[in-house]
């Protein structure tokens, strides 16, 4: 690594615009600088210490100084949203779901420093939807601008205890290729797998109204299979009287209620934080789940037998027989207004989101996240034919379709989020006897309103 | 006169006493004199300091961070605040009135004589003294409705499944998240109603005793009377504490089913951190002063009138 | 029993019935209470001693009990833990300092108002109540920013002055209360001698508060010992961070060695627990308030 940067010292001295071309723009200052780092905490060790060597690597290379912390998925938005509110910031920041959370507003309400130059370092080499949320509205310019540099993404597998669907005697070689069947086709192994388990469910669904982000990535997944993923269009528009949207969330309103009344959802998924789906997985009260990142096997890393167990499975076909798309979580880095040292702050993410740094970066962190470079992806083995959880997990968040979190075309949507208008719509079903039409209807009202807020001016 | 040496060794009540004897007087004599002023603003200014650094200035810079009257029209609209506020009302007028009822019992009950008082005293302390997060987490895990080890115990014993505590109902999971609360401020309370119990005089109750008061007559006549203005402060108190308690509600049920069991503490984290507005979370704080002002007016008096007669 | 029974057998029969009776009734009493605050604390035990950490299981008692995971807390074998003992000293350093500046700006407080009557008095003592009126997690985003302004970000400075902030209205208004039980006349002798103000608050003020000073300086450490919200917001780096924020680092994850969690959550309580027991005594008669004067 060290030789690259070396020879890309070189390159940049030549020609800045011939780096850029060849992916390798990273540019050393001449005067040393301090920049301070927040910087999201993996979820296992090799992430952070993968962190420190990259960083550790920057500094020789640029002789600029980094004041990292390295800051926990919880209490991050805390510091962000305190940060910007009160505006002593740092230079940079990152966050797992800053793209759904913090960054669309902040960039609407021009809180957010733009850094397209950074972007365009790698334009050509971003996956298209990564891509796609890195820009975003600024309500006070008028205009959508990159305020966001991309350095890993993530979907969302399905994880299954491979023994316990043999015990039950199915094969996961069987399972239909299409959404509800699939998810169907789980179902019956509850009843036997009961026999020697009280208490235990076949399917890991998340109608959750707690935690940030399993409940809204369950139920859009949903939403998508059934032909839904129109609800909101790159153009920021929101759809949401689309007789094809709307029937798509009758649809999947339908089918999470019904698995959870039928009884093959733990009744407690209907208020589980992020980690609690893990808990029932990992005791195996669960058969399967479907939740974000290859977290649910890496936590095994260090139990073999456990971690050989578990199969991780991308996404079968959605319910109109079509390739399904999956939603890419995208992590970047942004640099507020206020920073103190832009220069050294931009410096540094264009260091980082340079394929080959930020592939090592990735790999040495077992390879929970995935590179948002689909040629690296493509030609380095460890993604598509290295590890058995890897390889499937990797083909779907690069090689198959994905489509963008949708507030990066609205900020509105990271509200509707924020809300979790769909737990609550699956929960008027459960609880109070709502119809699924009936309750469709009320939050899509909802989430035309809240995108109303929020006119995006068409160029 | 009295001598420090014996006040200090005397038995740690005996200032009690004194407090139930002739009102003593507190001020020093004459006033101050010359450089004792100066004394005085010296003693004073720490704290002074503290107060405008610590509390004044971020409590103005909070309020112009609310200052927008469109974000209290915003909330009143929102389905989740209304619910909330009736939260919140039920949190502390359920949750305040038994833990302070409560407390007042399990005093009269640490009163016993006995060893296994004692023991028991110092076990049901023990919540108070544990750190708030764990055991907050470990009540989170205890209530799941299929694993946790209430509906496991539910289980071993009687051979059915528990209810999902707070999985389904509103009012179960409000009602898990107020016990978690009592469970874990009791104690607290409960040490300072005992404090006050034993700093009853014994001469009142045998007093009372010839006048055949015992029992429950002797609760209603002897030492509620003599603890009812402690009680009043403390419940007063601890409804400002309760307000402001964030850990039962964020650990114990995260403000679910559905967002239906949140408190305004929780509901301005919420909106100021998750849905990332923070004003509008400083909005929701704010609308939280018509109910405690009154309570703090109320609390200054009270502690005002018996300051008086000092 | 045995003494209620001694006590008992001097009296008539019906009577000594009846004390047996209560006596049982008392018993039963205590032992739900037992079950009632130990329940949660045996669950944090029982999940420390599971050997892979699962929190969700159909038994009652952990299958293989073992106290592997105390032995990772107490060598730091962990990522999380990796700082543990320094995370611990920070954390004792915050709690000691509480206590240190709640007592002495809360006593030096409350001997002026209190004893110098000093003119307008009652408006500080009535601006410390107002500190409760906006509960401590709304001021948060405010602290996080005056934090930034006063140039202690990520410093245990700024942690220590928002939990000396909490702190010292609760304590001036105990030493308030408790200072009316020292006669007067002690500081008017001892002015009569030529004592300055600051000798009488040293010599007899402070000699006399003892219990109340115990008494509050638990409440501080506790309060400090327990607090999250602010620890987090204003510390980040890991070895700055206390252990709240660290076992909060646990939450962090989907999946995480909750044994451990919880091993460090017992080696975390223990101090605050011995400290109780150790200062019970004087602490129950610093905490009346001097509420018992009608």
């Amino acid at each position: 690594m060290r030789n690259f940067s070396r020879r890309s010292l070189l390159r940049g001295s030549v020609s800045l615009a011939a780096a850029s071309t060849l992916g390798c723009p990273y540019v050393a200052n001449a005067a040393a600088k301090t920049a301070t780092v927040w910087w999201v905490q993996g979820f296992v060790k090799e992430e952070d210490t993968s962190f420190n060597a990259m960083v550790a690597d920057y500094e020789k290379a640029s002789g600029n100084t980094i004041d990292h912390s390295l800051i926990p998925f919880g209490p991050m938005m805390q510091k962000i949203v305190s940060a910007l509110t009160s505006g002593d910031v740092p230079d940079v920041m990152t966050h797992d779901i800053a793209e759904q959370a913090v960054v669309p507003q902040n960039a609407w309400n021009d809180r957010l420093i733009d850094i397209s130059d950074v972007v365009e370092t790698q334009k050509q080499h971003y996956h298209p939807t990564a891509l796609l949320a890195s820009a975003y509205y600024n309500n006070v310019a008028k205009k959508r601008s990159y305020y966001y540099a991309p350095y890993k993404t993530a979907v969302l597998p399905f994880h299954i205890w491979g023994s316990l669907v043999e015990q039950a005697g199915y094969k996961l070689s069987d399972a239909p290729k299409t959404w509800d069947a699939f998810w169907d086709f789980f179902k019956p192994m509850q009843q036997k797998l009961r026999e020697k388990r009280r208490g235990f469910y076949a399917l890991g669904l998340q109608p959750t109204t707690t935690g940030p982000a399993d409940g809204n990535n369950t139920f859009h997944h949903f939403l998508i299979a059934n032909g839904g993923n129109g609800i909101v269009t790159a153009d920021g528009k929101g759809h949401t009287d689309d007789p094809q949207v709307k029937e798509a969330v009758i649809k999947s309103l339908a089918y999470i209620t019904t698995a959870f009344k039928e009884g093959y959802v733990p009744p407690g998924a209907l208020s589980w934080s992020d980690a609690d789906d893990n808990n029932a997985f990992h005791s195996k009260q669960m058969l399967m789940d479907l939740d974000g990142t290859i977290s649910t096997e890496v936590a095994l890393f260090h139990k073999k037998e456990e971690y050989d167990d578990v199969v991780t499975m991308g996404l079968p076909l959605d319910n109109a027989g079509k390739p399904m798309t999956a939603q890419l979580g995208v992590t970047g880095a942004f640099i507020p207004k206020g920073a103190n040292n832009v220069d050294v702050a931009k410096d540094f993410i264009k260091y980082v989101i340079q394929p080959k740094v930020s592939n090592e970066y990735l790999k040495n962190g077992l390879g929970r996240w995935l590179p948002a470079f689909p040629e690296v992806v493509k030609t380095d083995p460890f993604w598509l034919s290295g590890d058995k959880h890897v390889a499937p997990y990797a083909k779907e968040g690069v090689i198959d379709p994905t489509v963008t979190n949708y507030p990066a075309f609205n900020p509105g949507y990271a509200e509707c989020n924020a809300q979790q208008i769909w737990g609550t719509a699956a929960a008027e079903v459960i609880r109070d006897g709502a119809t699924p039409q009936a309750a469709a209807e009320k939050a899509l009202a909802r989430i035309g309103q809240i995108l109303a807020k929020y006119p995006i001016a068409q160029s | 006169m009295a001598d420090v040496q014996a006040l200090r060794t005397a038995d740690p009540f005996s200032h009690l006493r004194l407090a139930a004897a002739p009102k003593p007087r507190s001020a020093w004599r004459l006033g101050l004199q010359g450089s004792e002023f100066t004394w005085a603003i010296a003693f004073i200014i720490p704290y002074a300091g503290l107060f405008v650094a610590f509390v004044a200035y971020p409590v103005l810079y909070g309020l112009w961070l609310g200052r927008d009257p469109a974000l209290y029209f915003e909330l009143m609209s929102e389905p989740i605040y209304q619910r909330t506020v009736v939260n919140t009302i039920l949190y502390l007028g359920i949750g305040v009135n038994l833990k302070m009822f409560g407390a007042l019992m399990m005093s009269g009950f640490f009163m016993r004589r006995g060893w296994w008082v004692k023991g028991l005293l110092l076990i049901y302390v023990l919540p108070w003294a544990v750190p708030a997060l764990p055991s907050f987490i470990s009540i989170h895990w205890m209530l799941n409705g299929q694993w946790g080890l209430i509906n496991n115990a539910i289980w071993a014993f009687f051979g059915i499944d528990g209810p999902g505590w707070l999985e389904t109902s509103r009012w179960l999971a409000l009602g898990s998240v107020i016990a978690s609360h009592i469970w874990k401020w009791m104690p607290f309370w409960t040490v300072i109603l005992l404090a006050g119990r034993m700093a009853i005089p014994q001469e009142l109750y045998e007093a009372a005793e010839m006048d055949g008061a015992t029992g429950i007559k002797r609760f209603t006549h002897v030492s509620f009377p003599l603890l009812a203005n402690l009680y009043l402060v403390c419940t007063l108190l601890s409804t400002l504490f309760t307000l402001g308690d964030f850990n039962s509600v964020y650990f114990v049920s995260g403000g679910g089913p559905a967002l239906s069991t949140h408190v305004l503490a929780t509901l301005g984290i919420r909106d100021a951190f998750e849905v990332a507005r923070p004003e509008l979370g400083v909005a929701v704080v704010m609308s939280a002063l018509p109910l405690m002002i009154p309570l703090v007016i109320l609390l200054m008096r009270k502690l005002h009138t018996t300051e008086v007669s000092l | 029993m045995t003494v209620a029974l001694a006590e008992g057998r001097a009296r008539r029969p019906n009577y000594r019935n009846r004390r047996r009776w209560q006596e049982a009734a008392a018993l039963l009493f205590a032992v739900v209470v037992l079950i009632w605050t130990l329940t949660p604390i045996y669950n944090i035990i029982a999940v420390s001693l599971e050997a892979h950490g699962d929190v969700f299981t159909n038994d009652l008692f952990p299958a293989k009990p073992s106290l592997e995971s105390f032995w990772v807390v107490i060598t730091q074998g962990y990522w999380y833990l990796e700082f543990f003992w320094r995370q611990f000293e920070n954390s004792l350093y915050i709690g000691l300092a509480t206590v240190f500046f709640t007592l002495s700006i809360g006593s030096l407080a409350s001997f002026a108002i209190g004893r110098m009557r000093i003119r307008y008095g009652w408006v500080v003592s009535n601006a410390a109540l107002l500190t409760y009126v906006i509960p401590a997690s709304f001021l948060a985003i405010p602290f996080y920013r005056i934090m930034g302004f006063y140039g202690l970000s990520n410093n245990l400075w700024s942690v220590i002055a928002a939990e000396v902030t909490f702190a010292t209205p609760y304590a001036i208004f105990i030493f308030h209360q408790y200072g009316v039980s020292i006669p007067i006349e002690l500081d008017e002798a001892a002015r009569i001698d030529g004592a300055s103000p600051a000798q009488v608050y040293f010599k007899i003020y402070l000699p006399l508060m003892a219990p109340a000073l115990v008494a509050v300086g638990t409440y501080a450490l506790l309060l400090a010992w327990n607090e999250y919200l602010y620890q987090f917001l204003l510390l980040s780096s890991k070895k700055s961070m206390t252990v709240p924020v660290a076992l909060a680092q646990f939450l962090n994850s989907d999946e995480a060695p909750w044994n451990y969690m919880m091993a460090t959550a017992i080696v975390y309580a223990l101090p605050p627990v011995a400290i109780y027991y150790a200062f019970r005594g004087r602490m129950t008669a610093g905490l009346t308030m001097g509420g018992v004067k009608g």
